[in-house]
Parts: structure tokens; C-alpha cells; sequence
């Protein structure tokens, strides 16, 4: 017999080395039970709720996954209207498809005062790409600051004498107002009305002539621009209330350069004033590109500071690249989630629509997540005679009571995407000239993260009451 | 999991004590035990303590099937509770194979019940939503024996129980003596050394209880049973029989 000092160094060695390799053996067999039992423990919560909502007591359950549902689907509503309020400002607020920009020039930009770069020859490449198929229409943008004011008696009296249709204007006796700066944007309108700069462009003349060729379309602007339907603007509210005129009212231009050459600064009318649908505290006037350009000294190189293109979008972003190969083309997606952070309306309405659905849904999953362990006393009971500890029966009722919260969810935020289609159709046919929510793909992870949060803040009264229960109570009754 | 318990026991079972006798399966020593003192179901205050108990010591060996019988109040049920560990008695012992259940934590004696003690109550309180076999394998659960293994346990189980053929039934579409059989297999589930039963025949009619009994015994013959009951037929299938009284054992013996 061999003890074990005297045993040969490489036998300690041995010994050791497969003494660890069971203690390892052990730890790995351990940690596979332990997640054995984990899987096994979420699966009976699961089952037994499936069992319940499809074979025994389903009332329960349907309450609970109906509430969730109903506060999740106003949850997605409401965001989807806080989102269709966010928008850009006033001069970027279009419902173009398809935007041609010209290429950043960093170097000037912040230069103050100087202006950045522009798209040259607009006029005949946006006709190219308004004949394209797939586009509907395409209208370059120019935005300049003018002064404009009401205009002097003198000026007013010229203006008769080309405009006799204007003669009641002229006999206004309101007093002419110091002149104003506001934001004038030139566009090429058509007959169908679409957005620019937040103003509409159906209350301007069309330009086009949709019986033109693309050949002549330039010169069917040339030739619109003498028209007297050339001279006339859409003011947005505050442009009109800080120049104190309304619809059919007169505006002239106000410039040195009119001043200097002692010639009557040209007159324009105003169309119509129209609420902004984004920023109104810019004053915008909305008018006709050439006559823009003509004052501007833009129309030699028929310049612009975006292209606008209406249509399918591929194909309007396909046409605008070929016609602008070293401009940036974008696509704008209106619905972009993040634009709820621009907005100050829209970003206090979300948040207050996350607060108001997490409180509610916690609410709602607490009490009936707390009425169930209540009905289910004694399966918490069975549980732990059959040898489940308490941190096991409590997982259970955390696992079912989230397992419960994000069904709910689910539904809710299919039931929110169908909330806001209806809503729109709704809205549309009533009040609204179009959809005011918006849908989008994130809403329905934000519904379901939402949800979860609020099945956390709620699953702690359901663990007490589960926690309280008395095994000798319940098997005994 | 079942080998390895079965192989505990094996171990324990042959380790001679310092008698040269086997560790019994089940000892009760001078226990007391006092509801409302420790928490108990009735917390109505010191005043108001009922004694269920009075220094009752008991020991059943493996292979002993005992009954325990006496009026309601007369402390079966609180036995059943000591030994399965879901009560702590106010003073004296509870051995379960040679380890005392007094000075553990609930969670230590949620672990030995989980691998020692089967039970099975008189309404037999199956989960409704989950199917004869997920009842059985409800233990195992906790256990972590992997899934497919448990449901191996559990077919092998309910065949044994004579309800092979009614795995995927829910408890409401079995009948009584079924549902008491599955709640026997589930006792059975992690192969215990001890099953307790409290008036496993109480909700079944004669015929049927007598088929339970029937298979109570056949589990008794490698297991210590304890089993509670008022009925005299039930009692007739004990090894030996303790009469009880106002929480004082009065006979024990045939």
C-alpha cells in the first residue's frame, strides 16, 4: 500500500488536475440545470397562460391584454398626430416627392451674409423634368427677402392708369404702412394646388401651359411673365397683418434702386392671405419664379435655390439626378421620427402621450395583473408544495404578467396603425384637407418597449400579493 | 436527476447509525406545535393560540405505509405540514432521512421537500390549465430536468397510474379518481422517499377510492407513507395506525 506522501509527485498532480476537472464538470452541469430550469420555468408561464386564454378561464386575460391594447393603440394615435404636427420651418415646408439642392459650399456658409450656391439654368431643367414620365410636376424655388409696402397715392395713381381694373383699391383711404421685409418665394405653379414654403399654390395663376411641348416651356413662363396674373402674391397671415392689407389689396416694391431712377416701383396684388401650416411667425409671400428672378437680377442665369419635383419618387429622383448630376437629390421622409424633437407642439404632445399611456397602462396591468394572482392563490400554493422556492412562483407572475403586457402591445400597436388610418379618413372627410397622423415603422418597437416599461412599474403589486400567500391556507381551504 | 436522488438515498439508506439500525425516513421528536405563536394561519394574537400539537414523537422507517387518524382539530393535518416542511412546529424535532427540518430556511426546505417529499391532497389541486402530463412534470420543473425528459417522466408515470391514454386531458375533462391518481404520479415525479397524503379518498366514491388505496400501497412498499384519514377502509391499508386526540398521540400501533 501506498500512502500519499508517498506517492510520486506527477500522482498529487493527477489527482489535482481531475479534481478540477469534476469540480468544472459540476460548475458546467450546474449552470446548464440553471438554465434548464429558467427555460422550464418560462415555458410553464407561457403554456399555462396560453392553456388559459384558449381553454379555461380566458375572461381574465382578454380584459387584461384589451386594456393594455386600448391605451397602447391611443398611445401610437397620438404620436402619430404629434408627428404629422412636426414638420420643418416655413421655408422648407413642402409636400414635394423629390428635392434637388445644390452641393454644400462650407467656405461661404459662414460667411455671414454672403449667399450659398444656387442652381443654374432652373427654369428650362425643371421643364425637362416636369415632361419626364413618372412626374408630375417640377417648379424651381427661389426665396429672396424683399421690402414691400403699400403704396404711396402717387404710385397708386400710375398703377390705376395700367390697372383699371384696381380702382377700388385706390380709392381705399387706408394709410400706407412703413415698408416690411418678408421672405418672397418664387415658384412655378401649375394647375394642381401643392405646398411650398407652407403656402399654397393653387390661389397663383398657373404658368403652365399643359398643352406646351417641352421645347417652349421656358417661353411660355417669358410670355406668362407680362401677364398681369404674373404680379400678384399669396401672403402668409403674419406677412399681411405686418403690411396691414388683405386679399385684393395693393403692394409695391420697395427698393433704392427704384428710388435712384426716379422710375414707379412695380406693383404687385395680393391673391390671397393664408395660414402657414408650419412657423407663422416668418413673414412668407409666395409669388411667381420669373417676375422673382426679373427683380432679383436671377433671371440671366435662371437661378434657384432648390428644385422641387412632384411624382413617383424614384422617377422624379432618377429625372432630378439626370438633370442635376452634381446636385444632392433627396428624398424627404415627412415621417421621420426624430422631427418630433424640432417641433416644441408636437414634442410636448408625444411625451405627454408616453407619460399619460405608461401610467395608465401600469395602472390597468397592475390591477388586473393583481386581481389574477388574487384568483390564483392556490396554484402559488401547489407551486410551492411541490417545491418551487418563492423566487421561482414569483418569476412566474412577473414572466405572465409581461408575457400579458406585450400581447397587449402587440395588439394595441396594430390597433393604433388602423386608429390613425381611421382617424384620417375620418379627418378628411370633415375638417381636414389631409391626413393629420402619421404612421411609421418604429412605433410599433415604441409600443412595445412602452409597454414593457409600463408592465415593469406594474409588476411589483402582483409579486407582493403573490408573495403573501400562505401555502397552508390555500391547500387546507 | 431522479438517479442522482435515488442515489442519495441509496447512500443514505445503507450508511449504518451508531445503533446498527437504518435512518428513518421520517422522525418527529417532542414536537410541539402552536398556531398564531409562529406565524401560523390563525394571527389573531398570543390570546388566541390554538395548540395543534402536544410532544408528539414518531418514527416511520422506508417501506412503512402509516395512517393517522382522529377527530378534525386532532393535529393529522399539522403532522403532514411538519414533515412535508411547510410548517416550522413551535418546539422539538422534524427529521427528514436524518436531516432536521427545524433550523433551515424556507428555501432549504422548499429544496429538501422538492427531493424527498411527495404530496397529494384530498382535492387534489392540479393546475386546470395545464394537462394530466404538465401536472405531473410540474415538479421537475424546478428540478431542471431538460423538457423532453420530463415529459418521458411523465407518460411513464400516468402509464403506471393506469392513464396512459389521457396525457394531453386537462383535469376538467377527468374524473375524480383520475384526477387523484394524476396528483399521485405527481407526488411521484421525483421519485421521493416520503409521500404524505391528507384524505386521499375524501372526494372519491367507493369503488374509486379503493383503486387509489390500491395504488397508494403499491407506492408504500418502497416509500414511507403517511397518510391521513377518517375513514376506517382508508386506515386498513396502514402498516400501522396513530391515533390522535387533541394534538397527543393516544395509540400507535395496529
Amino acid at each position: 500500500m501506498v500512502s500519499d506522501d508517498e506517492q510520486p509527485p506527477n500522482a498529487d498532480s493527477e489527482r489535482q488536475s481531475q479534481r478540477e476537472d469534476e469540480r468544472s464538470t459540476d460548475e458546467f452541469s450546474g449552470r446548464r440545470t440553471n438554465r434548464t430550469r429558467w427555460v422550464g420555468l418560462g415555458r410553464l408561464a407561457v403554456t399555462r397562460l396560453w392553456k388559459r386564454t384558449t381553454k379555461t378561464t380566458s375572461r381574465r386575460v382578454v380584459a387584461t391584454i384589451s386594456a393594455v391594447a386600448l391605451t397602447i393603440a391611443l398611445l401610437v394615435v397620438v404620436t402619430g398626430v404629434a408627428l404629422a404636427l412636426a414638420d420643418g420651418g416655413t421655408t422648407t415646408e413642402n409636400d414635394a416627392d423629390v428635392q434637388v439642392m445644390p452641393e454644400s459650399t462650407d467656405l461661404l456658409s459662414s460667411i455671414n451674409g454672403v449667399e450659398g450656391a444656387r442652381l443654374g439654368e432652373a427654369n428650362e431643367r425643371a421643364a425637362s423634368i416636369r415632361e419626364a414620365d413618372g412626374v408630375d410636376h417640377a417648379t424651381p424655388v427661389l426665396t429672396e427677402p424683399m421690402r414691400l409696402e403699400q403704396p404711396s397715392d402717387e404710385s397708386a395713381a400710375s398703377t390705376n392708369e395700367t390697372e383699371p381694373g384696381s380702382e377700388a383699391n385706390a380709392t381705399d383711404n387706408r394709410s400706407a404702412t412703413d415698408p416690411q421685409t418678408v421672405l418672397l418665394v418664387g415658384v412655378t405653379p401649375d394647375e394642381e394646388s401643392r405646398t411650398v414654403a407652407g403656402l399654397p399654390t393653387g390661389e397663383l395663376a398657373s404658368d403652365v401651359d399643359t398643352t406646351a411641348d417641352a421645347a417652349n416651356a421656358t417661353d411660355t413662363n417669358a410670355t406668362a411673365a407680362q401677364a398681369p396674373g404674373q404680379r400678384e402674391l399669396v401672403l402668409s397671415t403674419t406677412a399681411a397683418e405686418r403690411l396691414g392689407v388683405t386679399a385684393g389689396d395693393e403692394l409695391a416694391v420697395s427698393s433704392s434702386q427704384f428710388e435712384m431712377t426716379d422710375t414707379p416701383p412695380p406693383t404687385v396684388t395680393v391673391a390671397a392671405v393664408v395660414e402657414t401650416s408650419g412657423d407663422d411667425e416668418t413673414p412668407v409671400a409666395l409669388g411667381h419664379l420669373h417676375a422673382l428672378q426679373t427683380l432679383s437680377g436671377a433671371s440671366e442665369g435662371e437661378l434657384a435655390d432648390r428644385v422641387l419635383v412632384w411624382g413617383e419618387s424614384d422617377a422624379a429622383a432618377d429625372e432630378a439626378a439626370a438633370a442635376y448630376p452634381d446636385a444632392t437629390v433627396e428624398t424627404p421622409d415627412r415621417t421621420d421620427p426624430s422631427l418630433l424633437f424640432d417641433d416644441g407642439l408636437a414634442f410636448v404632445t408625444s411625451v405627454l402621450a408616453l407619460v399619460v399611456g405608461v401610467a395608465i397602462c401600469a395602472a390597468f396591468v397592475a390591477t388586473t395583473a393583481g386581481m389574477t394572482v388574487n384568483e390564483d392563490r392556490r396554484m402559488l400554493a401547489v407551486l410551492e408544495s411541490v417545491g418551487f422556492p418563492t423566487h421561482s412562483r414569483l418569476a412566474i407572475v412577473a414572466i405572465s404578467t409581461q408575457a400579458l403586457t406585450l400581447c397587449g402591445a402587440l395588439f394595441g400597436g396594430v390597433l393604433g396603425f388602423v386608429g390613425i388610418h381611421a382617424l384620417n379618413a375620418v379627418a378628411s372627410g370633415t375638417i381636414a384637407p389631409g391626413a393629420i397622423a402619421e404612421t411609421h415603422p418604429l412605433f410599433l418597437p415604441y409600443a412595445l418597449v412602452i409597454a414593457c416599461v409600463a408592465g415593469l412599474i406594474a409588476i411589483p403589486y402582483p409579486l407582493v400579493i403573490a408573495a403573501r400567500t400562505s401555502v397552508l391556507a390555500e391547500v387546507s381551504r | 436527476m431522479i438517479h442522482r436522488i435515488l442515489g442519495t438515498l441509496a447512500s443514505a439508506a445503507s450508511q449504518p447509525s451508531d445503533e446498527r439500525q437504518p435512518t428513518p425516513a421520517v422522525r418527529l421528536d417532542g414536537v410541539t406545535h402552536e398556531y398564531g405563536a409562529t406565524g401560523g394561519r390563525l394571527r389573531a394574537g398570543e390570546q388566541r393560540t390554538v395548540t395543534a400539537l402536544r410532544d408528539v414523537s414518531i418514527d416511520v422507517q422506508p417501506g412503512e405505509t402509516i395512517g393517522l387518524e382522529g377527530p378534525s382539530g386532532s393535529g393529522k393535518s399539522t403532522i403532514l405540514h411538519a414533515v412535508a416542511g411547510l410548517l416550522v412546529p413551535t418546539s422539538g424535532s422534524v427529521e427528514l432521512v436524518g436531516t432536521d427540518l427545524t433550523p433551515l430556511s424556507t428555501r432549504k426546505r422548499t429544496h429538501v421537500r422538492r427531493q424527498h417529499v411527495g404530496i397529494v391532497f384530498q382535492h387534489f389541486h392540479l393546475l386546470p390549465s395545464l394537462s394530466a402530463r404538465a401536472n405531473v412534470a410540474l415538479p421537475l420543473v424546478q428540478t431542471g430536468v431538460p423538457k423532453r425528459a420530463r415529459r418521458k417522466r411523465a407518460t411513464e408515470l400516468l402509464t403506471q397510474v393506469r392513464l396512459g391514454d389521457r396525457t394531453t386531458h386537462l383535469p376538467s375533462e377527468l374524473s375524480g379518481g383520475e384526477r387523484q391518481r394524476v396528483a399521485i404520479a405527481r407526488a411521484l415525479a421525483t421519485d421521493p422517499t416520503v409521500v404524505i397524503a391528507d384524505e386521499p379518498t375524501g372526494e372519491l366514491d367507493t369503488a374509486t377510492g379503493d383503486a387509489v388505496l390500491d395504488l397508494l400501497t403499491d407506492v408504500g412498499r418502497e416509500r414511507a407513507v403517511l397518510l391521513a384519514s377518517h375513514d376506517e377502509s382508508t386506515l386498513a391499508v396502514a402498516d400501522r395506525v396513530i391515533t390522535l386526540r387533541d394534538g397527543r398521540v393516544v395509540a400507535d400501533g395496529q
